[in-house]
């Protein structure tokens, strides 16, 4: 059978190619949005019960840079640049990777001094190593510069037990990435 | 008594002779049951026979195979294929989102901030009256931006809601108007259900019962053998012009009840 290469998704200079079962979003935070005026030809809105941003709704004069989330399970609409609202959906086979750009006064610094995506190992991965602790998961974060741009790397697997072949479906993921300069 | 040993002996050898004979014929025989069932001579069963119809009457289609498990799934062949949907969400995401080959089914609701008949579905995600049945997924699919209304799109679908700005999947799935929906099989990658209504509660209750009919004991362990032949033979039927309850199907007491 003839081998196909992965469908790919693009956007804010950023690619990657997805492999079986894996679903993707590619954004860049809208700072300070205001809702438009509803046209009067459209059928009034029902009545809105809960914040529009209820992640991401930034500060005034925050910057913002794109950011890439890769999941093996449903990506939820609502979720926070580090994956909140998305793990504590996750079950132990599942996998959520978050690559985060920074501004560019954070090239040349210590922490981003490394080069090019990592490739992980299962140690790496750590129940501390996650931004909230969920029982049974472990994450990893790790700060590189691609092509003279600044990121931050986050991984979330959904059992810390299963690291071995988690971390082989990680790192395949991350084969797929390509970052434009 | 070397004699009468001699002919104890005669005895237990023709004794097995027979013996042995016995056993080979039952051999033989489970051996040609083996391949009535589908077995192939002399290795490890390679499925049922192929159904055989009479000259003139219409073929039974091939099934296809899962794309999760590899196995081949019956009657998938007659429903309309998935696609994964690709767009724009309200945030400005650039999304993918999975409907093929993924162990969920996905319930995507095309509906229009224009259309009057959307607005029953509209109000149900605003209110947080209707989710999606466990083991699913929801996503709300409009056209895209130069067709659609994202401002007002923004105040009709709370955030919680996923929702993707896509023509090419109302292409794809060939939606005739909204609101419409279509139930999807993640394993299977095809459509398991379509169709339209004002609301999803009063749509919810047949999503919800295809998709737990799907899950059922006791559809899941009736035997395959069972439910292909069931199949194929509904297919021949209606391929003849035989539907549900016609007159042909049933004998002259049954017909007077009918």
């Amino acid at each position: 059978m003839a081998v196909t290469a992965p469908r790919r998704l693009a956007g804010h200079g950023l690619s990657v190619g997805l492999l079986p079962q894996w679903e993707a979003r590619i954004y860049r935070r809208t700072v300070g949005a205001v809702p438009a005026a509803t046209p009067a030809s459209a059928p009034a809105p029902a009545p809105a019960k809960r914040s529009a941003q209820p992640y991401g709704a930034g500060w005034p004069g925050e910057q913002s840079h794109p950011i890439l989330h890769l999941a093996n399970f449903p990506l939820p609409a609502a979720r926070g640049d580090y994956g909140t609202g998305a793990v504590e959906r996750m079950g132990p086979e599942h996998i959520f990777l978050a690559l985060l750009e920074f501004g560019a006064d954070c090239l040349g610094t210590a922490l981003y001094a490394p080069t090019g995506l990592p490739r992980l190992t299962p140690g790496q991965f750590n129940p501390n190593g996650m931004q909230r602790r969920v029982a049974g998961q472990a994450g990893y974060q790790h700060f590189f510069t691609e092509a003279g741009r600044p990121f931050c790397l986050y991984v979330v697997i959904g059992s810390h037990r299963q690291a071995v072949p988690l971390t082989k479906q990680v790192n395949a993921v991350l084969e797929q990435i390509e970052v434009a300069r | 008594m070397m004699a009468l040993l001699v002919v104890e002996t005669v005895i237990l050898a023709v004794l097995c002779v027979l013996v042995g004979g016995l056993l080979r014929g039952y051999a033989s025989v489970l051996r040609r049951l083996h391949q009535l069932d589908g077995g192939a001579a002399g290795g490890p069963a390679a499925g049922p026979p192929p159904f055989r119809t009479a000259p003139g009457v219409i073929e039974p289609v091939a099934d296809i195979a899962d794309p999760v498990t590899g196995q081949r799934i019956e009657g998938r062949d007659e429903w309309a294929a998935a696609h994964d949907i690709e767009g724009v969400s309200l945030r400005g995401e650039i999304v993918s989102v999975r409907t093929l080959g993924v162990p969920h089914d996905t319930v995507l609701a095309f509906l229009s901030a224009s259309c009057e008949g959307c607005a029953g579905f509209w109000h149900e995600l605003a209110e947080g009256g209707w989710t999606a049945p466990p083991g699913s997924r929801l996503l709300v699919v409009t056209k895209s931006a130069e067709a659609e209304s994202p401002s007002v799109l923004s105040q009709l679908c709370p955030p919680e809601v996923d929702l993707v700005l896509s023509s090419q999947a109302w292409t794809d799935y060939s939606v005739p108007g909204s609101p419409y929906l279509v139930v999807t099989d993640g394993r299977t990658g095809r459509v398991k259900g379509e169709g339209s209504g004002v609301s999803f509660s009063q749509i919810g209750g047949l999503i919800q019962q295809s998709i737990a009919d799907s899950r059922h004991p006791a559809l899941a362990h009736r035997p395959d053998a069972d439910r292909r032949r069931e199949r194929d033979i509904d297919r021949i039927l209606l391929g003849a012009g035989i539907g549900p309850n016609d007159p042909s199907l049933y004998g002259a007491a049954e017909r007077d009840e009918h």
